[in-house]
């Protein structure tokens, strides 16, 4: 008889871990226990509660260890990429070439988090005058500055236009810092007009064919400094099997998603999920590793849902999450007040759309960046979450707001209208800082009442 | 048999002790909030089962709401107050279908469905512009207490325009305004005006009346006024509303009590 999965401590963890390596648990290379993270100053860890599978030990080990692996692809030889403000277009780009690496600097925004602010990203951000008035995204400004955490990348790439205020600040402090940048634009997208060729977008989206190759030029122009930075032509070829190799990450999320979002019993919780999803964006510097850890996980929850077992009770209310949260133990409170993950818009679904394999390589790649949601109008994202809602069967919506961050100032209120309109489910829009203890009591309330809301309309 | 129900608001605990079949309220009180907070909520417990003559073991169930829910361990469960003060005022109210709750930290909004559960809910519990906690500092400010606020603000001809989103700096905009000679009443009926004003945004576009008005801050003249004009609907101050929370917390007892026994 496997024993029923559950979340346990960090503490749990060191006994856990100490039993599966006993019972012949095989671990990659960065493997090992999670409190030696703890040792590295990742101090939010002793207040998260975790996944008890060896797939879940996995996807953290390889999660936190990505720093180790950028430092070792440098001292490789490798080329590092740092693709900022691009979720999923030029790190599948990046990947297409094998002496390029690629990750997501933007992702040092979890930094003060995963480090309960003992980290001195943010006094840097504010001595550089970007303070708490804008999104905690400004954390990478100071780990470029302060150097402590990814090595500089050898070429920097950022999309531009229709991206968030807050990031493009960020980004323009930098580049005035003198780091230089690669800029590339992507519109805003827009519907095309009666009169105009349109375009069908991953996402069920459309767009003007004119905006479709604006931004396959911008991205050639990215493509043609990948090639002087790798020293070698990106081919045609050698891109469709990048996207190839991207897609089978795409597919096995999506299957995930299907799978977690669904089940009779939950079988993955929030925080383990949302971590997965992330893998999407830039393969967490590793995309052959990626696959992999993907598959594990994959293989836990078939099994877990074969069993019958699940990680929280029969009677879970399917929440549907907007936005990621700047404190990973939001998601841990989602599952505590009695809620379940049942659906996801953590604001790149448009990386965990299939980029299509039937059209040419850069026409495929510039489809999948102008589905961007945050590069469109709100009601286009609230329409593929509420699509989405009723896909999965989700039975409340949360639509969680970054403080300062720019892009979502409007949209909560768009997508929660349109949710209680087209679905009826109850909602509610909470704020989650980069360490949220003190607004705990206050999340509690909001997402307990959300839950008794939600619970209230089941049983009627 | 007897339930409780128990509201531990910010600034108050208020108990309600409720007769499990017929829906009696057998008595009901309140305390001023503190730091030990269980131990004020057992006390009061005590005295009002003392009143109507009950011993603590013949309370089947007691449900606790409100802000330090968490904290009356002694408690069977907790519930939300958006939940427990739903269903204080359907009870009293059976056709209100939109509530307005400003307690002394925070401020709701919710809305009901014809069957009278919540449908969607809004809540203001990070800026204290939209709380009671606006009118106890403008009344510290002025120097009356804060029960003579509303009779003060009756007497305004022409209420302050307090421009600020922020209570620290409204202050400061008070401070201001009595220097250059604004007549206390004005400046009263201006933040009466601005707390109104900060529940009409979490209103949003559309609201179904009836609308009920309850929580500590309804007791206070002037403000239901204050709060129809902003919101361009009659409002109307549910019964007892400093008790709804504790009502709807003592009914859910009864029917968690109920479905209990029946399994």
């Amino acid at each position: 008889m496997t024993e029923p999965p559950r979340q346990i401590t960090l503490d749990e963890w060191d006994a856990r871990h100490e039993a599966l390596r006993a019972g012949g648990l095989q671990e990659p290379f960065y493997g090992g226990p999670l409190r030696r993270h703890v040792a590295d100053g990742d101090f939010r860890l002793l207040r998260l509660r975790f996944d008890d599978s060896a797939a879940a030990l996995r996807l953290w080990n390889f999660l936190l260890t990505e720093e180790d692996r950028l430092h070792a692809a440098r001292a490789a030889g490798k080329k590092i990429v740092g693709a900022m403000k691009d979720l999923g277009t030029v790190p599948v780009m990046a990947y297409s070439l094998p002496n390029l690496v690629a990750f997501y600097p933007d992702g040092a925004w979890w930094i003060p988090c995963v480090m309960e602010l003992s980290a001195p990203v943010f006094r840097a951000a504010d001595s550089l005058g970007v303070d708490e008035s804008f999104c905690p995204v400004r954390a990478m400004l100071g780990a470029f500055v302060t150097g402590g955490h990814f090595p500089f990348p050898d070429l920097l790439t950022c999309s531009v236009g229709a991206t968030c205020d807050d990031f493009s600040a960020v980004a323009q402090r930098l580049n005035g810092l003198g780091y230089p940048i690669l800029w590339w634009e992507i519109p805003a997208r827009r519907r095309p007009d009666a009169d105009e060729d349109a375009i069908e977008l991953p996402g069920g989206f459309r767009a003007p064919a004119a905006q479709v190759a604006y931004v396959k030029a911008e991205l050639e122009r990215v493509r043609e400094s990948l090639d002087t930075l790798a020293g070698e032509r990106l081919d045609e070829t050698a891109l469709a099997a990048g996207i190839r190799t991207a897609n089978c990450v795409r597919r096995l999320l999506a299957e995930l998603r299907s799978l977690v979002f669904t089940a009779a019993l939950c079988p993955l919780p929030a925080l383990e999920m949302l971590i997965a999803e992330m893998l999407a964006i830039h393969f967490c510097s590793d995309r052959e590793e990626t696959i992999a850890v993907l598959r594990d996980l994959l293989h836990e929850v078939k099994g877990r849902i074969e069993r019958g077992q699940g990680v929280l009770n029969g009677d879970a209310v399917r929440v549907f999450w907007v936005n990621p949260v700047a404190d990973l133990r939001a998601m841990n409170l989602l599952e505590e007040c009695g809620g379940r993950i049942g659906g996801t818009d953590y604001l790149f679904c448009h990386a965990l759309d299939e980029i299509p394999e039937n059209l040419p390589p850069m026409e495929a790649l510039a489809r999948t960046a102008l589905a961007d949601p945050m590069v469109g109008p709100a009601s286009d994202r609230a329409g593929r979450i509420c699509r989405e809602i009723r896909r999965f069967g989700a039975e409340a919506l949360v639509v969680s707001r970054i403080p300062g961050a720019s892009h979502c100032a409007t949209e909560g209120d768009v997508i929660r209208e349109m949710a209680q309109s087209q679905t009826e489910i109850p909602t509610v829009e909470i704020e989650v800082p980069p360490v949220c203890d003190s607004l705990q009591a206050t999340l509690r309330t909001r997402l307990e009442a959300l839950i008794e809301t939600a619970r209230e309309r089941r049983n009627r | 048999m007897i339930c409780a129900g128990i509201d531990a608001g910010s600034r108050a605990i208020k108990i309600v002790l409720m007769n499990a079949k017929t829906h009696e309220v057998l008595a009901s009180g309140h305390t001023d909030q503190g730091v030990t907070q269980a131990a004020l909520a057992q006390r009061l417990l005590e005295q009002l089962l003392e009143q109507v003559g009950r011993r603590r073991d013949q309370v089947a169930r007691i449900v606790a709401t409100g802000y330090g829910r968490n904290l009356l361990d002694f408690a069977d469960t907790t519930i939300t107050e958006i939940t427990c003060h739903a269903r204080g005022v359907r009870h009293l109210v059976p056709e209100a279908m939109t509530i307005v709750e400003i307690g002394g930290q925070d401020s709701k909004l919710i809305r009901l469905n014809p069957q009278g559960a919540v449908r969607d809910f809004a809540m203001n519990d990070r800026c204290a512009a939209g709380t009671g906690r606006f009118l106890e500092v403008v009344a510290d400010r002025l120097s009356v207490e804060l029960g003579a606020l509303g009779e003060l603000a009756r007497r305004s001809q022409s209420p302050a325009v307090i421009s600020s989103m922020c209570v620290v700096f409204a202050e400061t905009e008070i401070v201001g305004l009595l220097a250059s000679g604004t007549a206390p009443e004005d400046i009263v009926a201006g933040v009466q005006k601005a707390i109104a004003a900060r529940v009409a945004v979490m209103a949003g576009r559309s609201l179904d009346p009836p609308i009920l008005f309850t929580g500590g801050v309804a007791l206070i003249p002037g403000m239901v006024e204050a709060l129809q004009s902003a919101l361009g609907h009659p409002v109307a101050v549910a019964p007892q509303p400093l008790m709804t929370g504790a009502l709807g917390a003592a009914l859910l007892a009864c029917r968690r009590e109920g479905a209990a026994r029946t399994h």
